[in-house]
């Protein structure tokens, strides 16, 4: 399977929330993906990203190719309830009348990061002619998508809709905070679709440097939606779970993925006990103990992986 | 409304009482309202009603230009104009009347993000079909829409919404859907609420929520609007604790508190009723 998407950067493994979602939840499903970047490409302008590829057949948008995926039996939501598959439905749907709005607002019409962070960075990722044209498209696409949906009147300014559509999107990291709680996960130990739709649009605000960032302040003060989105890309994205994922890759079986991820939290745990037996002050170490104690860690993983 | 005036509403609603002669305003109810208006006007009038607000149904063929967001209904309260049943429940809770106080955070979190279901599916799939159907807009909603107007306006206006409707399905990237996907969205939200009501009198078991008079104002009106074709409420009557829920507020909320109150059929508003 190959993936089209938008290309990464500031410490995410794509920039653009709809290519995240769809890399999240794959890694979380398990399912492997050959990611080919839309970026420096004339398909920057005449593709629909993300666009996923397998034998002929493509799917465009997340919830299509969470579907699709679904039914080429890489499912992550395999042990939800049915009322918690209703209840990622409504989340997904609290996500995009709420939060989206907010965020192409902060992204692609708010002057000053648009200017200063999102233009440069889209402009610099396409090909010459078209970085003249492939940021000024997406950001008329977010402007009027923002005053169709929350306009009150069809002629109304930007400016009016501002004040409401941030008290909106404030509203809604405070209902998803109190919703994640103090648990890893939004259901239980496992992440899923629901943990790649929330990924997907909050790890981008967590991770811009925004010169205008009143939506990124708030969720600042939000700890657990912060860490959640360190977590994620911590155990999935970082440079030590890919160091691990060919192990798991090879596993088709979700139920295996699911043991990985448990045998890589004990060992964790494992890990954590054995750190404080060393600093334990009969055990003066002598050595700095914190980065031998990683490859040690996957180092257990690999060899309690059946694959 | 901006956040200052909207502080500032909600303080002056504060000092108020509510007045006996409030008043819902929606287009004409024979010849003119829509089904997706027809369901807001119904879940404000269920969200008052199961506050115990007293309010008085108008309705002009103008509504749509009276309210100050464009959209209907609003109700008319004291010296107060409020739209649409979010900035309502605001406002009603400023005077002190809710129905989710007793709510905690995550509860609030949940009852939040079905209302966004129902508002990003159910709402939505209205639109489409009313507006995007070739077979519904022409035989049904334009006629109706532009119903109190005179030739050439009626086709001006009527087409005038078409297009900006239309405009927002491609927005929101509903534009390239065909009607199967949109009965099979509207199935799905429903499999959804029905999931996540179970065998509960409501959606938080024993009291009502707004929730539960925006579920009720939709389901309710799909339930007993003829459209061209009734695949839609087909949809909805497969899930039979949906029907016997909208058949309990009914009950509870309308039947019942009618022939208490003796207001007689210029208050009965809801329309046609379930059975």
């Amino acid at each position: 399977m190959e993936l089209l998407c938008w290309g990464g950067d500031w410490d995410l493994p794509s920039v653009h929330t709809e290519s995240l979602i769809v890399l999240a939840y794959a890694k979380f499903a398990g399912a492997k993906l050959t990611v080919k970047l839309v970026d420096w490409t004339w398909r920057t302008i005449t593709a629909t990203v993300p666009q996923l590829h397998h034998e002929g057949t493509s799917v465009t948008e997340p919830t299509q190719i969470l579907n699709f995926l679904r039914q080429n039996r890489f499912n992550a939501d395999y042990e939800l309830s049915a009322k918690q598959g209703a209840d990622t439905m409504a989340y997904i749907a609290l996500l995009e009348e709420k939060l989206r709005p907010a965020l192409l607002h902060t992204f692609w019409v708010d002057a000053e990061n648009y200017a200063n962070l999102t233009r440069p960075w889209f402009a610099s990722h396409s090909p010459f002619p078209l970085n003249f044209f492939v940021p000024s498209r997406q950001a008329s696409v977010a402007l009027s998508r923002i005053l169709l949906t929350k306009a009150e009147a069809p002629l109304h300014s930007v400016a009016e809709v501002e004040g409401k559509i941030y008290s909106e999107a404030k509203e809604c990291l405070n209902l998803l905070s109190h919703r994640l709680g103090s648990s890893h996960f939004f259901f239980g130990n496992t992440p899923t679709s629901l943990d790649a739709f929330v990924f997907g649009y909050l790890a981008p605000l967590h991770k811009a440097t925004l010169p205008s960032a009143q939506l990124q302040q708030h969720l600042k003060q939000l700890h657990n939606l912060c860490q959640f989105c360190t977590n994620i890309l911590k155990s999935y994205f970082s440079e030590a779970a890919s160091g691990s994922a060919p192990a798991s890759q090879d596993a088709v079986d979700a139920n295996l993925q699911k043991l990985t991820q448990l045998v890589n939290k004990e060992s964790n745990l494992i890990e954590k006990m054995d750190d404080n037996l060393r600093s334990s002050p009969q055990h003066r170490p002598s050595r700095p103990h914190k980065p031998e104690a990683k490859p040690s860690s996957l180092a257990t993983a690999r060899n309690l992986t059946p694959a | 409304m901006s956040l200052a005036a909207e502080a500032f509403v909600s303080q002056i609603a504060a000092a108020e009482p509510w007045p006996e002669n409030a008043i819902l305003y929606q287009p004409l109810r024979e010849d003119q309202i829509l089904l997706s208006d027809c369901a807001s006007s119904l879940a404000v009038q269920a969200y008052l009603r199961m506050l115990g607000l007293p309010v008085r149904v108008q309705c002009r063929a103008n509504a749509e230009y009276m309210s100050p967001s464009g959209k209907v209904p609003f109700i008319h309260v004291g010296n107060q104009v409020v739209s649409e049943l979010g900035p309502i429940v605001q406002f009603t809770r400023a005077k002190g009347h809710s129905l989710s106080d007793g709510l905690d955070d995550v509860q609030r979190a949940e009852m939040k993000a079905y209302m966004e279901l129902v508002n990003n599916m159910l709402l939505t799939a209205e639109l489409y079909i009313q507006w995007c159907d070739e077979n519904t807009a022409a035989e049904i909603t334009r006629p109706r829409y532009s119903s109190p107007y005179s030739w050439p306006l009626n086709h001006i206006l009527a087409y005038q919404k078409q297009w900006e409707v239309r405009r927002k399905m491609s927005a929101i990237g509903w534009a390239g859907k065909t009607l199967e996907q949109v009965y099979e969205d509207v199935s799905q939200c429903c499999q959804a609420l029905s999931q996540r009501l179970g065998t509960q009198p409501f959606f938080f078991n024993k009291q009502p929520t707004e929730l539960d008079a925006l579920v009720f104002g939709h389901l309710f009106t799909i339930l007993t609007t003829r459209l061209t074709t009734d695949e839609l409420s087909e949809k909805i009557k497969s899930y039979s604790n949906l029907l016997s829920f909208c058949r309990r507020i009914e009950q509870t909320y309308f039947e019942s508190q009618d022939r208490d109150s003796q207001l007689g059929a210029s208050d009965y508003s809801k329309g046609p009723s379930l059975m």
